[in-house]
């Protein structure tokens, strides 16, 4: 043996060394260094995860009346990625044949845009048995048929906006809602009641862990767990209550479109609206609707995007998907002048029965000096002549509340800004709280809210050549509901509701319930919800004239703004308090090309003596309040009153308010004299119940005979 | 001088490497063992017998342990004298399986024997045949290879790597390049012609990977080019050309230190490793026995390989230590390789692991090697 021979032997000896040594490394790495990552590698390796959709639970009124459900629904779907150029023409052909649809519609939905553009589209649905299997013994590639547990609403589009409607997870969601357990494919809540108690309706999923090998036999199953149905949400609202006020609200609508504006001379447009019925006893929402409104089934199934836009885009009825009752937000109009009533005699500058004279304008006096505008008309520039608190809230004189909310400016201190304050008393500015979601605040301006939108916007907030400044006439403006101030129908309803029942100011409630459909808790609240009590207001001596005045509106006798609307009203034992509103909309209507036209605002409280519900009523660009909202709410009512008689007796939930007691001298009190003059609940003095005068039906404190005469 | 009589009288089989023979037996009871465990759960699931892929090794191991006993017994220098005839008639078959082969994962390699259920792969037989014909054919240059004779060693490699290549197997052609680089580099071929002829043969792969972008024809098939590619980042393709090397690594990884235990590990038992009781049966070894198995194992192989080299340094003459070095590197190659990309450090080849891999050929051919090993042990005293 040479040398060289053994050298190159010991050289061969080496690399094979250093070759093992390099094995031994990697085994180490990988099982001792790496093993606990690849070990979950490998669990999650064999175990496929099956996900059981669990069933959605339903959403049901007061009385149990399904307002949405689920049902079992042939769906037929195509997915057009997967076709070679033309191979798509000749599937829709046979598709087309088969189920009698014409191949237009399939190209139609195949645009859909609710859904991910390469996902299978759902091209025909609600099909039998028969179809089912004609579809899928046809076995056309690329389509499928499938039973799927589809949402249906069955009362079509009553309350649609409240229940919101189900669709496609949107991208940003997408991931959360995977991990949480959703299928891709599953619908979820995308507005209303529908998306605020997605975790309640969901559900848990089933889950079922397989153990599978590389061809995906399955070989065991490893866990498995049931899924849990979703719970039911059971709603204050009532259905038939809540399909009157829609229609009602809807007719109200095109009777406006047939009333030609004295402003333009053209008919109103009165392209939407909305109306909300409460229960000012304990804050219950019995009724909310919306124009224009939709049936959110054509939401759940496939919907062409013809169809899409004639509903959703239409510009003659805009935001069909808003819920105007908590997202309109509208100048209040007239209805404000509660707010500045109270906060006028908060602030003591109202002597509620002193004498005003009205000449159909208020001045701002030359003493204090004046920038921008300084003389303020009423509507229709209409002088009232003498008019008190009282009927200066009856007969909405526009100049008594300039008066005081120009008042109100010069008081230096916190009380300049009673008018604002005294709003956000009674909820304006903030959400009501109630549960549904994309609920808007409003506004109560003052001089920071001017500012900053004046900062933001120069040009449209100066057009007059103004200053950011707050103003004695922004002010006055407030003061009548106009400027700086904006609302929604829901905060409308809520204030006078906390009015009425004398302060309590409710978060209302539009759930009652979530009741639970599992096996073990089935038919168990989980939820209640109570009563919610956001605020108890003390309202300032002198509120009972205010009253007296809302009380006014309806009375022909007294020249209430609403009277025409409630001539025909048969208002024994339900007779109705509330204001109307005119409120001039900024701005131009985009599609008309003019001027906007004035909304119209009731809101009104029954019966009047002893409330028990609230209606807020806004019909944007449809004229008078009084002419074209108070007939609505009128109607509400009616259908109220009817349906009243079928409901349980409520929970009571308000703080009845410390009666306003007048002083009597202590020798007088007991005394007949006063029978009638003072209210229930004052240590002195004869209380006759009026509902029982035979004379005065309506309760209003004047006799029939007298108010008919007059 | 009369202990050499003495030892010439004296049957050479006293003086055999028996150690050598029971680790072999030893390791492919071991394989025997991770056949079972690769294949059980699906078989039994199919509802065939669970066995069917280990009995079928076992009858491989028992013809190999009479292969190996018959190499064993004959003196290895008969062997050089039938050298060129064994390795012509290897190339024969190499030719004829082309013709007459079937196809099995896109090579045709193997020759179907009627009435038996297995085949017949030539390439295994041919690295028996190159062994013993390249250690002959540089055995009689004397320790000093001239330009001229390593081209022809070259050549006696070109043939066999010619014929494989249209099979194609890219990985039985690495283990000829492995037994003909080892062999040449002790039989004394200079180190500057070892350098200059590796260069122009990396040139020529590095030609046949990229001929297609060259202009040429794609000499490379295009799943041997996605587990080349595979290799250098993993994370291509995980469904597809890289599968094999994540599972594999995750089965090894998931064994942990001590193991699952035979026959619990998941991803041996529900298939997810492909080809598993064959070219990844390291995978079953590494889940079920862990570090400490995967330890055992590469010692086992560490011993074999070592008492070849010993052997092969005291061969009594140059052809013992050639063909000893040959099946050496060719032991080393597969191993290294076989385990290396079992464990994701080498690309994705089809080499069996010797002893371990499901079977018959390339299992027949290991056993006979190390016959002939012990052979030349045996023989190691005579001049």
């Amino acid at each position: 043996m040479s040398d060289q021979l053994n050298r190159r032997l010991a050289f061969l000896g080496i690399l094979i060394v250093g070759l093992f040594a390099a094995l031994f490394t990697r085994a180490w790495y990988l099982q001792v260094l790496t093993t606990e990552e690849l070990a979950d590698k490998a669990l999650l390796n064999h175990v496929e995860v099956v996900i059981t959709q669990p069933t959605r639970g339903r959403i049901l009124d007061r009385h149990g009346v399904v307002l949405a459900d689920n049902v079992r629904n042939g769906v037929v779907t195509v997915d057009q990625s997967r076709y070679a150029p033309g191979q798509k023409e000749s599937v829709l052909g046979k598709l087309s044949d088969l189920l009698d649809i014409p191949v237009s519609t399939f190209e139609a939905r195949l645009q859909d845009l609710q859904s991910h553009p390469l996902a299978a589209k759902v091209v025909a649905t609600g099909l039998d048995e028969y179809g089912m299997l004609r579809v899928s013994e046809a076995s056309l590639p690329g389509v499928e048929a499938k039973w799927v547990m589809s949402r249906v609403y069955p009362q079509r589009e009553i309350g649609s906006h409240v229940i919101g409607y189900v669709g496609a997870m949107s991208e940003s969601q997408t991931s959360r809602l995977l991990e949480k357990g959703y299928l891709p494919s599953e619908r979820v809540g995308k507005s209303g009641i529908e998306q605020i108690f997605e975790s309640d309706l969901h559900g848990e999923p089933g889950r079922t862990e397989l153990e599978v090998d590389s061809t995906g036999r399955v070989h065991q199953i490893l866990t498995q767990t049931a899924p849990k149905p979703g719970s039911d949400i059971h709603l204050t609202i009532d259905a038939d209550l809540q399909a009157a006020a829609e229609s009602y609200l809807r007719q109200g609508l095109i009777a406006a479109r047939k009333t030609v504006s004295d402003d333009s001379g053209f008919f109103f447009p009165a392209i939407g609206g909305a109306a909300v019925v409460m229960d000012l006893r304990n804050g219950d929402v019995l009724a909310m609707a919306s124009h224009p409104t939709y049936d959110p089934n054509w939401l759940v199934g496939g919907i062409t995007s013809l169809e899409y836009q004639s509903v959703f885009e239409n510009p003659y009825a805009p935001g069909a998907l808003n819920n105007r009752a908590i997202q309109g937000v509208y100048s209040p109009g007239s209805v404000f002048k509660l707010v500045t009533a109270l906060a006028g005699l908060e602030s003591r500058l109202i002597s509620p029965r002193a004498a005003y004279y009205d000449v159909g304008y208020f001045q701002i006096p030359e003493k204090y000096g004046c920038t921008g505008r300084c003389t303020f008309y009423n509507a229709d520039k209409a002088p009232l002549g003498i008019v008190d608190l009282s009927s200066a809230i009856t007969r909405s004189s526009d100049a008594y509340f300039y008066k005081v909310a120009h008042d109100l400016y010069w008081i230096r201190g916190d009380e300049q800004w009673a008018i604002q304050d005294m709003a956000r008393l009674l909820g304006f500015g903030s959400q009501s709280g109630v549960q549904l979601p994309f609920e808007k605040t409003g506004r109560v301006g003052g001089a920071d809210v001017k500012k900053s939108l004046f900062e933001a916007n120069p040009d449209a907030y100066n057009p007059y050549g103004e200053s950011p400044q707050w103003l004695p006439g922004d002010n006055i403006n407030t003061g009548i509901g106009q400027g700086f101030v904006s609302v929604t129908p829901i905060q409308i309803a809520n204030a006078y509701a906390a009015f009425a029942n004398g302060g309590t100011l409710f978060s209302p409630n539009i759930v009652e319930r979530v009741v639970s459909r599992t096996e073990d808790q089935f038919g168990t609240s989980i939820v209640d919800f109570e009563p919610r009590i956001q605020r108890i207001a003390e309202f300032p001596e002198g509120s009972g004239v205010v009253r007296e005045g809302l009380q006014g509106v309806t009375s022909k006798a007294r020249r209430g703004t609403a009277w025409r609307a409630f001539e025909e009203y048969d208002s024994r034992g339900y007779a109705i308090a509330g204001k109307t509103g005119t409120a001039q909309a900024e701005g131009r209507n985009p599609v008309l090309m003019r001027k906007k036209e004035d909304s119209a605002v009731f809101v009104a409280w029954a019966p009047k003596h002893d409330p028990r519900y609230v209606v807020a009523v806004v019909m944007e660009e449809a004229g008078f309040g009084g002419e074209a909202a108070a007939p609505v709410a009128r109607r509400i009512f009616e259908a109220l009153r009817a349906y009243e008689q079928r409901w349980p007796d409520p929970t009571i939930a308000f703080v009845a308010p410390r009666p306003e007691c007048p002083e009597i001298p202590e020798a007088l009190r007991g005394d007949q004299a006063f029978v009638g003059y003072v209210p229930e609940g004052c240590p002195w003095g004869i209380q006759v119940p009026r509902a029982n005068n035979p004379e005065d039906a309506d309760g209003d404190g004047i006799p029939d005979l007298e108010e008919g005469s007059r | 001088m009369s202990i050499p009589i003495r030892k010439e009288l004296r049957s050479p089989l006293r003086y055999a490497d028996y150690s050598l023979a029971v680790v072999a037996v030893l390791l492919s009871a071991i394989g025997v063992a991770l056949n079972y465990s690769a294949t059980w759960r699906v078989l039994e699931f199919n509802g065939q017998d669970p066995a069917t892929y280990a009995k079928r090794q076992i009858l491989f191991v028992l013809i190999g342990i009479l292969v190996m006993a018959g190499a064993a017994f004959l003196d290895y220098r008969l062997y050089r004298d039938f050298a060129n005839q064994a390795y012509l008639l290897v190339m024969l078959a190499l030719v004829g399986v082309l013709f007459f082969g079937v196809e099995r994962n896109g090579a045709r390699a193997w020759y179907e024997v009627p009435g038996l259920t297995f085949q017949i792969q030539p390439a295994e037989f041919a690295k028996v045949a190159v062994v013993v014909a390249l250690a002959a054919f540089v055995a009689n240059q004397d320790g000093h290879l001239r330009l001229v004779t390593l081209s022809n060693a070259y050549l006696m490699l070109a043939v066999p790597l010619g014929l494989i290549y249209l099979q194609p197997d890219l990985g039985t052609m690495l283990v000829f390049v492995a037994i003909g680089m080892g062999v040449l580099l002790v039989a004394g071929a200079q180190i500057k012609h070892i350098v200059v002829t590796t260069a122009i043969g990396l040139l020529v792969v590095v030609g046949v990977f990229n001929s297609d972008d060259l202009g040429g024809p794609a000499l490379l098939r295009q799943t041997q080019e996605q587990r080349l590619t595979a290799f250098l980042d993993p994370a291509f393709d995980l469904q597809g050309a890289s599968y094999n090397i994540n599972q594999s690594q995750i089965a090894i990884g998931a064994g942990g230190i001590n193991g699952q235990g035979w026959l619990k590990g998941t991803q041996t038992n529900l298939n997810l490793v492909p080809e598993q009781e064959t070219d990844f049966i390291f995978t079953a070894l590494g889940e079920e026995f862990g570090f400490v198995g995967v330890t055992v194992l590469l010692l086992l192989y560490a011993f074999l390989l070592a008492r070849m080299w010993f052997i092969s340094r005291a061969s009594s003459d140059l052809f013992g230590a050639f063909a000893c070095v040959g099946a050496l590197c060719m032991f080393t190659f597969q191993i290294f390789q076989n385990v290396g990309m079992t464990m994701g450090i080498m690309p994705i080849t089809g080499i069996p692991l010797p002893f371990l891999s499901h079977g018959g050929s390339s299992t027949v051919v290991a056993f006979g090697l190390v016959g002939l090993v012990v052979n030349v042990s045996a023989r190691r005293h005579l001049a």
